[in-house]
């Protein structure tokens, strides 16, 4: 465990993504951890670890919504920024109501990324 | 009468004076025999007086007492000649004490036989022996000529029938003549009575059936003549409804008749009748010809007309209508068109504007599979490009921090070239898929185009938590046809089975993909999901138009899709699973005519590039 950086753990089936993003995390400070799906993310030990959820929407599998309502069942409050390659504009609305910080549309730019990180990490 | 002269008279006048000169003898013995003679007589001539009204039964029998009684006889018989009101013929009456002596039966075979059959032999009188007995038999005709019947007596007296006895005999026929004469009268009388009254009440039940009969026939033709009427108001009815009016045209006089609705149709004024110049003016100028044609075939009684032909009215309008007739030939041979006209402009017009909102529809289909292929493209290309931009962020920061972290950067940038790759292929596929704007036909690997419909597709299967198996035959042979086209009817399939699969949560969501060599030189392509599946009595349904048991779809899809493949001289056609889900496939030949009519659907647009560029911005 790295102390001093917050941990922002990705749950991503696209591959390209698990790999890019931490390493991008890194660099701009953070300590994170890639899961390919939202059930290897619920059976790690990071869950109680995580600050900040960086969570995909359409997942095979337990999806995006699926996990958030999860963890509310398991009253984990990760602070989740949503990120989803399908532009629906009903989607985002939804997500913030449902009390995640962001939802970012893929490609997404980093300073919006690290915006949203911020006020995640604000809110946790 | 007729017997106080002849031989009757004589044998009387005989008998009498006889008798008188004997009784002279002992005048007041003869006095008192006279005395009781006429009072005998005095009987004798009171019976008709009995005997007014009765029938012939009762006056022989009456006869036959009275004779007994009065002139002491051992037996009196008599035998009708016609005998009516079913009395005997024969009738004896014997006195109960000489009964032993002479037996009905017995006397009347006898006196049968004595009387004989010769009319003739009217007044018969002689000793005879009947049985052991011997008998003074004294007969007297009753009629002239025993028209009527004879009467009988007979005593064993040698000296019967004394003179009075003879007298009183005579007059008693003479009674019983006129008493049975009467009563024959009176039956015949009685008899042509009844016939008349049988006769008049039959007469009159005739009548009286007769007059129901006709009853029955006025009601009969009132209801007759109302359904008429009511028949004549339906088929007016009808005919407005359906816009159809009736004609004819009597070619001998060139006599036309219209019905109601077809001076409407003509708009021709009613009260006019209808002239032949008139239909003609009013027929189309470029269908003149048309009638023409028909208007001679029809003269030469050539059958079957059965053609559509136009009406210009005089504001210009256009009227379509549907005309069918025949020649029919009157009893004197005379040849007359009959036939129906139906104004067919609505359906025409609904039919013309059909074939447009048809046209515009199937846009509309294509562009919304589209809009949905697009918002799956834009997913494709989202992926690699979040990693690009990602990764370039980090090289970025890599490289600019102290030492640069080179090794990081290369990798960074090696990821960035395959998302790049990545990306580029999706570019490349899209490509392929919409670079043609036309339908054309070239040779298409059925396998390879099913692969990249389902590269394209990956995505939403994968949303829809989809399982997908693929068994493409190794040795299809290419086929002739618009690859764009098929892609977009293999895409189409996968959709469709994608949502049937949606709904499904008891079981997993799988689906099949297979190609293969089918009969006569064919490659078929099927799609089985173990989704919802479908009514099968739907089965053919699903390919119609409009049909769509999905919320959001305008049921377009399978008809689009069926069409295509029509086009590729192809089949496509659904079937239910054995188990869940249903069974999509199309087969199509390899070829060499491939498709010929590729029309509407040969036009591709491409989708709006928008999403792209708007994403793009600052990415770092």
């Amino acid at each position: 465990m790295l102390t001093g950086r917050s941990l922002v753990s990705v749950v991503d089936d696209d591959e390209s993504v698990r790999e890019s993003l931490p390493d991008l995390l890194w660099e701009l400070g953070f300590a994170a951890h890639a899961f390919s799906s939202a059930e290897e993310f619920l059976t790690s030990d990071y869950v109680a670890q995580t600050n900040c959820l960086i969570l995909d929407i359409a997942m095979p599998g337990m999806t995006g919504h699926d996990l958030q309502r999860e963890l509310k069942l398991r009253r984990q409050e990760i602070p989740i920024v949503f990120i989803t390659a399908y532009r629906d504009d009903a989607v985002r609305p939804r997500v913030l109501e449902q009390g995640a910080v962001e939802c970012l549309f893929k490609p997404f730019s980093e300073r919006a990324l690290v915006e949203a990180l911020n006020a995640a990490l604000r809110r946790s | 009468m007729n017997f106080a002269n002849g031989e009757l008279g004589r044998l009387r006048h005989a008998r009498w004076r006889s008798n008188m000169e004997v009784s002279l003898e002992h005048p007041a013995e003869e006095i008192k025999r006279l005395q009781r003679c006429i009072n005998d007589l005095v009987s004798l001539l009171a019976l008709p007086a009995m005997w007014s009204g009765s029938k012939p039964y009762d006056i022989v029998h009456t006869l036959l007492d009275s004779l007994l009684r009065l002139l002491d006889l051992d037996f009196v018989y008599v035998s009708l000649t016609n005998p009516v009101d079913a009395a005997p013929s024969e009738t004896v009456r014997v006195p109960q004490s000489q009964e032993q002596l002479f037996r009905p039966r017995e006397l009347c075979t006898f006196l049968n036989r004595w009387l004989g059959d010769d009319p003739q032999k009217r007044y018969l009188q002689e000793r005879s022996h009947i049985g052991d007995e011997e008998v003074s038999l004294a007969s007297w005709p009753l009629g002239v000529q025993r028209e009527i019947g004879v009467i009988v007596a007979g005593s064993r007296r040698a000296d019967f029938p004394r003179d009075t006895e003879a007298l009183l005999l005579g007059i008693a026929a003479n009674q019983a003549l006129i008493g049975l004469q009467q009563g024959r009268l009176l039956t015949e009388q009685k008899r042509v009575a009844d016939e008349l009254d049988q006769r008049v009440g039959q007469r009159t039940a005739e009548l009286a059936a007769a007059n129901e009969g006709l009853r029955m026939e006025v009601a009969e033709r009132r209801r007759a003549e109302e359904a008429l009427k009511r028949s004549e108001a339906f088929l007016a009815e009808g005919q407005r409804l359906s816009l159809t009016g009736s004609f004819s045209w009597r070619l001998d006089t060139d006599e036309i008749t219209f019905s109601e609705e077809l001076y409407r149709i003509f708009e021709f004024d009613y009260d006019a009748p209808v002239m032949l110049e008139q239909i003609v003016a009013r027929v189309h100028p470029e269908d003149i010809p048309l009638l023409s044609e028909k208007m001679d075939l029809a003269r030469r009684n050539i059958n079957d007309h059965d053609y559509a032909i136009r009406l210009r009215m005089p504001d210009g309008r256009v009227k379509y209508l549907r005309t069918k007739s025949y020649g029919i030939r009157d009893r004197d041979g005379r040849l007359e068109h009959v036939g129906a006209i139906q104004d067919a402009t609505e359906h025409r017009l609904s039919e013309e504007a059909l074939a447009k909102v048809s046209s515009e529809l199937a846009h509309v289909a294509r562009v919304t599979s589209l809009g949905a292929l697009a918002a799956s493209i834009a997913h494709e290309v989202s992926q690699p490009l979040s990693g690009i931009i990602t990764n370039a962020c980090t090289c970025l920061r890599m490289l600019a921090a102290d030492p640069p972290n080179v090794d990081g950067a290369r990798e960074t940038v090696r990821r960035t070239i395959r998302d790049g790759n990545r990306a580029s292929e999706v570019i490349t596929r899209l490509r392929a898929l919409f670079s043609k704007k036309e339908a054309t036909i070239e040779s298409v690997d059925l396998n390879e185009a099913t692969r990249e419909v389902i590269a394209l597709s990956l995505s939403e299967l994968q949303r829809n938590r989809v399982i997908l198996r693929t068994e493409l035959a190794s040795d299809l042979p290419v086929v002739k046809g618009d690859r764009v086209q098929i892609q977009q009817v293999i895409l189409n399939l996968l959709r469709n089975a994608s949502e049937a699969l949606s709904a499904v949560d008891d079981r997993p969501r799988q689906l099949l993909i297979s190609t293969e060599r089918d009969e006569g030189d064919r490659v078929r392509l099927t799609v089985q999901d173990a989704g919802v599946g479908f009514d099968p009595q739907a089965a053919e349904r699903l390919f119609e138009a409009f049909y769509t048991t999905k919320n959001e779809s305008m049921g377009m899809g399978l008809s689009v899709s069926r069409s295509i493949i029509e086009n590729h001289h192809g089949r496509l056609w659904a079937a239910p699973n054995d188990g869940p889900g249903a069974t999509f496939s199309f087969s199509i030949p390899r070829g060499p005519e491939g498709v010929t009519g590729a029309r509407s659907l040969g036009t591709i647009r491409m989708p709006a590039a928008e999403d792209s560029e708007r994403a793009m911005g600052d990415p770092c």
